[in-house]
């Protein structure tokens, strides 16, 4: 936004502040606006075809040449839908969940950077805010399993509530190291730390032993906060028909849909940001036209680590609930404490190689040994109590 | 050596070779795209009857016995033998509806035709628009010729063509010594299917003396009366038909006796004429149909000879001689004083 | 005292109020939840940004969710059953009370004495700061808050191993 109000300064200073405010109010606006949900538009039907190729047959392709305007009957289909309340339902309740399933969701975007110098809001408190709106989204799965007056549905809430709460831990302690090694909690600044280097390659965070190890929780905690396979227990098809979402129809699921999808969206948005480098690749330092690079790099590297996930879904099987839980707090919770104090010790060792291989090895041995901690053993042969 | 989490990369290199190969191994798709593609249907999947016609559509093999209407389990067959002016019947149907939303597909009705006229299609394309109009199934729609039928099911089809041509090579193989008794070894023998490639009727018109006409009558219908090869068909369904049942103890068989009437191209009037002078049996059997279509269970020699001889008492077993021989029958039957 | 102050005010009012008037429990605790939001739009005009943020993380991401939770576990929720005392001795005695505190709170603020706190130095109170004073100059109550929430967090542990030790 700043970036848009300078420009104006300096190619038409003649219009009016009111006016220039405005344009630089109304232009990431309309950007995010616009952009963000035709991305998570054709991310629901590259996600169907990823999907349908990965198990050898082709995902949509009836809908326009090759799918492309499936989403678009998705949306008109969703929308002509018949609005089905429950008779007893708590319908203010009911109303507002999806809308507070969307607000966070887009609020996200608002933070993020799409390329070198272009945010629309740079607050200085950039991930304390995504994490403090991504729970807002957690009522909102807790409210549409209530407002349905549902046993399942209410179940599928609590186990979602759950899921949720506990994966925000490792999330923000794994988000902590890059907090720890940039010295400022903007995410714009996070970008900028990782410039410069090998084709502005080299200096990513992913590529320190710490940065790897948090990337990696980093992605798990967002997989388990948008609710994606393998811990898509809120929303199962299998298991709880849709979880908190049953009772909804037309629209309204469209807007549960939109909102996870995008928190998806947006938390691989900042993973990029955080560990992979965001919009820094080869050639986004140039003057004139690195700003368009670095919205290339940004858009190609985030619809990756989308693609990563997608795959992610459409390979691994679904974890059962307790073992989620226990994943949490026993494997991840840990694993990022060690991490925070690997980060630490890296940065005060005197020479950089050393820390990183002494770190590497640290952290290799404490993921070996929690595994060992939490692994229940050689499976022994079954015996029976009272059978045979 | 196994790091946690091995086995899940392990899953996602499966997966991506899955998604790589998608593009570039048409073989590993499985997906059929209907319609511009179609799932290629196994030989004996079956969904409605169709009929089979020869060489053109006027010599299909269906004569109209109405055996197939009569054993259809959920009734969905309709049948009217076309006949001429004089109400003789010729040896078509003029109406033959299927009803196909009744249709069950149970086959029965393959199974029990004695002449391989009707057969199942696997046609599975036949939504309309209008349940009642739409799905019934008239003579023309239903006609299909038997090229169609060896290219749907090769297998069957040429056994059929095989089973057939064996009988008319038999049927012309007996019609050259055959001067004498063409009757004898007609009733006689179990589980006769008397089926004939091409019904040959003689038309009113041709120049034959009486004398001849009933003379080419016997030597033609009567000579394919005769068994039929016992191979095994895929239709071997068609080949259990009832046994010609020969309870009646004074079935004589009356050997040397030729019937002259037995010609499906004859009048009721003209049938009882030629009958006129004969005994009881020989008069009920010119009171059928002459198709030897062994509706009635056996055929036209056997069923008369059964009435006559009290074995059978059901007159109106006759289906392709409708009301008509059932009421002869009767009359027959009171005259004979033996009701 | 801005436009952007009497909104908030209003918003978080409004959310006051209706968190203790309606019916459904439920809906109360969103209220509550606006009224939550209404504190940290509060702090944001004070450019205590931290602090606001931190609010709606633990405010209303955690304390509203926990204080779902223990609703549904109440009897009564939608607040049908039961006679519904309007004006009654209940109401009455919350009333007073809310009067004493209420003038307690503004003799508080009235009196010469809060002024003369010192106000903040710095243009804005970053989370540098807020970080470098808590583990200098209020190193002890930093801990000893974290003593105490790793001793209810054991606790929390302890009361569910019981009752997985007693079922197995």
């Amino acid at each position: 936004m700043e970036t848009i109000y300078q420009l104006l300064q300096t190619w038409l200073p003649n219009l009016p502040e009111p006016i220039m405010r405005l344009i630089s109010f109304a232009v990431p606006i309309l950007f995010v606006i616009s952009v963000f949900p035709g991305i998570f538009a054709y991310t629901t039907l590259i996600e169907r075809k990823a999907l349908g190729r990965i198990q050898n047959r082709l995902g949509p392709n009836r809908v326009g040449r090759w799918g492309l305007l499936q989403p678009i009957a998705d949306g008109m289909k969703l929308l002509t839908k018949e609005d089905i309340v429950p008779r007893k339902a708590d319908k203010f309740t009911h109303f507002l969940a999806p809308v507070i399933a969307v607000i966070p969701s887009v609020m996200l975007f608002a933070v993020l950077p799409v390329g070198s110098g272009l945010i629309p809001v740079n607050l200085n408190i950039g991930i304390l805010f995504v994490f403090a709106i991504s729970t807002g989204s957690v009522l909102a799965l807790f409210m549409g399993g209530w407002a349905s007056r549902n046993k399942f549905s209410l179940l599928g809430a609590m186990r979602a509530v759950a899921q949720v709460v506990s994966y925000e831990v490792p999330m923000v302690l794994a988000a902590l190291v890059v907090v720890m090694a940039t010295g400022s909690l903007s995410l714009l600044t996070i970008a900028q730390a990782q410039s410069g280097g090998f084709l502005n390659i080299s200096n990513w965070f992913v590529f320190q032993p710490w940065g790897f190890v948090g990337f990696v929780l980093f992605m798990i905690g967002a997989m388990a906060e948008s609710a994606r396979t393998p811990f898509d227990i809120p929303e199962a098809e299998s298991e709880i028909i849709a979880g908190y979402h049953t009772e909804y129809s037309g629209f309204k699921f469209a807007l549960f849909q939109l909102g996870e999808y995008l928190a998806s969206i947006a938390l691989a948005g900042v993973t990029v940001t955080m560990f992979l480098g965001g919009y820094n690749g080869p050639g986004s330092h140039l003057p004139y036209v690195g700003w368009l690079i670095s919205m290339g790099w940004f858009f190609s590297k985030m619809m990756g680590v989308i693609f990563i996930v997608i795959w992610i879904r459409g390979t691994w099987p679904r974890v059962r609930v307790d073992q989620l839980m226990s994943f949490a707090w026993k494997m991840l919770l840990p694993m990022s404490i060690i991490n925070i104090f690997a980060a630490a010790l890296y940065h005060f060792m005197p020479s950089k190689f050393l820390a990183w291989v002494v770190t590497a090895v640290g952290l290799l041995i404490c993921w070996w040994g929690l595994a060992k901690l939490n692994s229940d053993g050689e499976i022994k042969k079954r015996t029976y109590r009272y059978a045979n | 050596m196994g790091f946690l989490g091995k086995g899940l990369f392990q899953g996602m290199a499966v997966t991506a070779r899955n998604f790589v190969g998608s593009y570039f191994d048409k073989e590993r798709m499985v997906t059929v795209q209907y319609p511009e593609e179609r799932v290629q249907v196994p030989e004996n999947s079956r969904t409605f009857p169709f009929l089979v016609f020869d060489n053109t559509a006027d010599h299909m093999r269906c004569v109209g016995c109405k055996i197939c209407e009569e054993e259809c389990p959920p009734q969905c067959i309709y049948i009217v033998m076309d006949r001429d002016e004089n109400g003789k019947p010729l040896q078509r149907p003029k109406v033959f509806d299927i009803d196909i939303s009744v249709c069950m597909q149970c086959q029965i009705c393959v199974e029990v035709c004695p002449f391989e006229a009707i057969k199942m299609d696997n046609n599975y394309e036949k939504s309309q628009y209008d349940r009642f109009d739409d799905l019934v199934e008239r003579l023309p729609d239903l006609l299909k010729s038997n090229e169609y039928y060896n290219h749907i099911k090769p297998a069957e089809a040429s056994a059929v063509d095989a089973k057939l041509k064996a009988e008319a090579d038999k049927k012309a193989k007996k019609a050259a010594p055959a001067k004498a008794a063409p009757k004898p070894a007609a009733p006689k023998p179990a589980a006769a299917p008397a089926p004939v490639a091409g019904r040959l009727v003689i038309p009113e018109d041709a120049p034959f003396t009486p004398e001849q006409r009933a003379w080419l009558a016997g030597f033609l219908s009567s000579a394919g009366a005769v068994a039929g090869p016992a191979t095994a068909p895929v239709e071997s369904a068609a080949v259990e038909l009832p046994a010609v049942e020969e309870a009646a103890p004074d079935t004589e068989a009356a050997p040397a006796v030729d019937t002259p009437w037995h010609d499906p191209g004859l009048a009721m009037p003209q049938r009882m004429d030629l009958a006129k002078e004969r005994p009881l049996a020989d008069k009920l059997m010119a009171a059928m149909a002459q198709t030897d279509c062994h509706a009635c269970g056996y055929d036209c020699r056997g069923y008369a000879d059964a009435i006559a001889g009290g074995a059978e008492s059901d007159l109106s077993l006759c289906l392709p001689g409708e009301g008509e021989t059932a009421g002869m029958l009767e009359q027959l039957m009171k005259e004979a004083g033996k009701v | 005292m801005t436009t952007a102050f009497w909104i908030i005010s209003a918003v978080t009012l409004l959310g006051a109020v209706l968190a203790v008037t309606l019916r459904n429990l439920v809906h109360c605790v969103l209220a509550l939840i606006l009224f939550f939001l209404g504190i940290a739009g509060h702090y944001f005009l004070l450019r205590a940004d931290f602090l606001g943020v931190v609010q709606i993380l633990i405010y209303i991401g955690a304390v509203a969710v926990l204080i779902l939770f223990a609703i549904m576990l109440t009897r009564n929720v939608t607040g049908t059953e039961g006679p519904r005392e309007v004006f009654g001795l209940k109401w009455w005695s919350g009333a007073a009370t809310a009067a004493i505190i209420g003038a307690l709170v503004l003799a508080a603020i009235r009196r010469d004495e809060l002024s003369k706190l010192p106000t903040s130095t710095q243009a804005n109170s970053s989370v540098l700061e807020i970080g470098k004073l808590l583990v200098t100059d209020w190193v002890v109550p930093f801990e000893a808050m974290a003593v105490l929430l790793t001793a209810a967090l054991i606790g929390a542990v302890v009361i569910a191993l019981e009752e997985v030790l007693r079922r197995r």
